[in-house]
């Protein structure tokens, strides 16, 4: 008796021992890091001691910034290196005016859209954070991890609310009320041609305008360079091939998922493409330009990017790329092949539908986890409206990071030494264009912009926020049979289209395709009616 | 008969050496083409495909890899110490663990080995784990973040139990009781000496599985000083990817980045150190296998 007692309590003595070693471990690792950490606890504290010598220091705001506090910005990507000597500036300034300071976060490019969901859905303090269509915008917005701020923006930001012109603020709006603040700079991202200029004028080719004469550049490329692959491709044939294809062969309002066909002029009127006749000559057209050697015989299993492969003299053309983007070529491929020349030709001018991006594309919004809500905003109206804040996180340091030459932006030193290059803070979103500097580079973008400034047409498709929780199940059956057997069908590598054509519609009828198709109709319709587009 | 045999036994040798030596090649190729691919020059591996001589030798992936070198030191640092410290840790306390565990004096062995057993079948998932971290623990930030989830690996406890079960009889534990060893005694002086195979085993394990982590500094550490190795590189190719893919780039070009080579010469980088890790364990290794093989 005795003795088994004695037993369970040194059992239960080790027990705690193995707890108070584990306990001890935690704390002890916890405090060694916490006196690393530099600027970031050293923020924290900052304040509390500060705090009281500064009241009243901006009088003229209506919110109330007696206490002070400290915020928590987030933004995706990678942190620039200099970021704690901005972040150190940006909290003098901004304790003086604000009573607060500020903690500059980022997700990095790694799984950023799951550490996205866990920054909105764990209830963490986040003050403000980066929204853009492709981060789920819409559908966070509707699922309540925002705060509303129609009523706060008068009141803690009335400068930013009239910055930003009133259609901009209607354009975001879900469910008729506006949960982020929108970009204001206005850029495109419509696609264009892009082919290498100095062959054309070699062999003389037709300057591509439209997929036919398009498709006469690629024909005379494979003629003439028989070691070069005309079409640069890679295994996204979705995205880089047929959502691409579409858009110059015919008027989609916008890349339509689940094969849902809606023309620009007719927003009101909902059709099948997956089936259609269109569909089939679409691909009839894809197995052509696959027969012809357009595109490499094992397309699905290529995973350069389109603009590696153009760079690298493997491929002559691609079929769609943004003038940002193509720029970017062109310098890259400046520095690689000074002889090789690039040419470009917007979709638009073809077309018609210049459509600047959705001011949904980028823009900040404050999570319902933030409880300084009227701070958190008028610091980002300081952001956008305030040029010293501004030029400090877009552009650096001026004299140490960048210089202004001409009126153009100048790069001290190149991307590798330099701690802070052009918007190194990824601030697409409080871009002011009052404020911004270009580098000499960008005139190209810029020429191409101006152009399409003359025939602008509002984007009619963005705004809409898509609600899949009746159809999800489907939509992720329908998924893969898109990618078993459309897939194939639009590198052109199935030797009957028509079949394979059929073979997929029956598929993708018993995924539930006509369920989604219905269902996405319904609520597009809806939004078409609700905000009166024509 | 014994010229038959030796004979038997010469062609069984030269049969067994060539599937060896055949094997071990296939194994290395890839391997080969890795450490080639590192040393050529981006375009040529777009346009020319891997080949095992570089068709065009450059050094690029490695001055991508290393363009920032003190990031990088500091990131082997932080796994290094990470690995070191951890395994070392995750060690004590498991073979303490798989010690206690094992004991048939101990009366709720089954209940605890159990305890344990269920959480590999059933957890909170990926948030509530997350919000555990941040919000209760306050570890972001942290090198402990990165030490702490490992220390105590469900399988590796219940395969430390069970070397130690099979490598230490209790008639051993029982007759050192006897002599005047108290419990610490015979942990330290019987049951680590006798189940080394095993610890090699397991250290080798964890020390693996805290080099290849990424995941929890992707998730926990935003102080980019405090990045493990793998995430450093891994977000150096996801950053790559992600700006040719966006088209965010704004006029101020970056530089056309090597990707391909890039990786390769990542994976050099990585694997590197962990390789020499092998050669000192594996003796230990493959006493591990046999143990229990000549007890029946």
């Amino acid at each position: 008796m005795k003795k088994s007692a004695v037993k369970a309590v040194s059992a239960l003595l080790s027990v705690f021992l193995f707890i108070t070693v584990l306990a001890a471990c935690s704390s002890n690792g916890n405090n060694a890091p916490a006196n690393a950490t530099k600027a970031p606890t050293n923020a924290t504290n900052a304040p509390e001691t500060e705090g009281a010598t500064n009241e009243g220091g901006g009088t003229k705001l209506g919110i109330d910034i007696s206490k002070p506090v400290e915020l928590q910005f987030y933004m995706l990507g990678d942190a620039p290196k200099d970021l704690d000597f901005i972040q150190a500036e940006i909290n003098k300034m901004a304790k003086e005016d604000l009573n607060a300071t500020v903690n500059f976060n980022y997700t990095t490019w790694t799984d950023w859209d799951q550490k996205y969901k866990l920054l909105l859905g764990s209830g963490q303090q986040v003050d403000l954070i980066f929204t853009a269509e492709w981060t789920q915008y819409q559908s966070y917005a509707k699922k309540g991890a925002f705060q509303p701020l129609d009523e706060l923006l008068p009141v803690a930001a009335p400068k930013l609310n009239e910055f930003v012109p009133a259609d901009m603020w209607e354009a975001v709006k879900i469910d008729g009320q506006i949960y982020t603040v929108p970009a204001t700079y206005k850029e495109y991202v419509t696609n264009g041609f892009v082919w290498r200029e100095d062959l054309r004028e070699k062999y003389n080719l037709p300057k591509p305008v439209d997929i036919e004469t398009f498709e006469q550049y690629l024909e005379g490329i494979k003629k003439n360079e028989p070691n070069m692959t005309p079409l640069s491709m890679n295994s996204d044939v979705k995205t880089n091939l047929m959502d691409v294809f579409t858009s110059i062969a015919h008027k989609p309002i916008g890349a339509l998922p689940y094969g849902v066909g809606v023309d620009y002029e007719t927003p009101g009127e909902v059709y099948s493409y997956w089936g259609s006749d269109e569909h089939k000559e679409d691909l009839i057209t894809m197995k052509r330009w696959q027969d012809n050697g357009y595109m490499v015989k094992n397309v699905l299993a290529v995973k350069d990017t389109l603009q590696d492969q153009i760079t690298s003299g493997k491929a002559a053309a691609i079929l769609g790329d943004n003038p940002t983007r193509y720029n970017d070529t062109v310098i890259n491929l400046q520095a690689a092949h000074p002889d090789w020349k690039l040419g470009y030709y917007p979709y638009p001018l073809t077309n018609g539908i210049a459509t600047p991006v959705h001011p949904i594309h980028n823009g900040y919004a404050i999570p319902v986890s933030s409880k300084n809500a009227e701070r958190a905003l008028a610091f980002y109206e300081k952001m956008v409206t305030d040029e010293r804040y501004n030029l400090l996180t877009q552009y650096g340091v001026e004299g140490k990071n960048y210089e202004v030459v001409d009126g153009y932006y100048s790069l001290i030193g190149d991307a590798n030494s330099n701690g802070f290059p052009r918007e190194a803070m990824n601030g697409w979103a409080w871009r002011n264009p009052d404020f911004m500097l270009f580098d000499k580079n960008y005139d190209g973008v810029k020429a191409i912009f101006d152009e399409l400034d003359k025939i602008q047409v509002p984007d009619k498709f963005t705004g809409f926020a898509e609600d899949y929780t009746s159809y999800q199940a489907e939509k992720a059956a329908l998924e893969q049979v898109e990618k078993q057997y459309l897939y194939p069908l639009n590198a052109g590598l199935v030797k009957d289209v028509e079949e394979g054509l059929n073979t997929f519609m029956e598929k993708a009828k018993q995924a539930g395709l006509e369920k989604i198709q219905e269902e996405y109709k319904q609520q597009w319709l809806q939004y078409v009616q609700e905000q009166g587009i024509q | 008969m014994k010229i038959k045999d030796d004979n038997y036994m010469k062609w069984f040798r030269l049969i067994a050496f060539v599937v060896i030596l055949l094997t071990t090649l296939v194994c290395l190729f890839p391997f080969l083409l890795i450490i080639s691919a590192s040393f050529t020059q981006n375009e040529s591996i777009i346009k020319d495909g891997y080949n095992l001589i570089p068709t065009v030798f450059s050094l690029e992936g490695y001055q991508t890899v290393f363009r920032f070198p003190k990031q990088v030191l500091q990131a082997y640092g932080v796994t290094t110490i990470v690995t070191i410290i951890g395994t070392t840790l995750g060690l004590f306390f498991m073979t303490m663990a798989g010690y206690v565990l094992q004991r048939k004096d101990f009366k709720y062995r089954n209940f605890f080995s159990f305890m344990i057993y269920f959480t590999t079948l059933f957890g909170g998932g990926l948030v509530p784990w997350y919000i555990m971290m941040t919000k209760y623990l306050k570890l972001t930030d942290t090198l402990t973040v990165l030490i702490f989830p490992g220390l105590m690996t469900p399988f590796l406890i219940i395969l430390m139990k069970n070397f130690i079960r099979s490598a230490v009889p209790d008639e051993v534990i029982e007759s050192a009781k006897i002599d005047g060893a108290n419990d610490f005694t015979i942990y330290s002086r019987i049951v680590l000496q006798l189940s080394m195979p095993g610890i090699a085993t397991v250290g080798l394990f964890l020390a693996l599985q805290y080099w290849n982590d990424w995941f929890t500094s992707s998730l926990f550490i935003n102080d980019p000083s405090k990045y493990q190795l793998q995430y450093y590189l891994y977000n150096v190719i996801n950053a790559m990817s992600f700006i040719a893919q966006m088209g965010a780039g704004t006029g101020v070009s970056i530089g056309d980045m090597p990707t391909e080579s890039t990786k390769m010469a990542m994976s050099v980088v990585v694997t590197g150190p962990i390789l020499f890790l092998y050669p000192f364990v594996q003796r230990y290794f493959v006493k591990g296998l046999t143990i229990g093989a000549v007890k029946g």
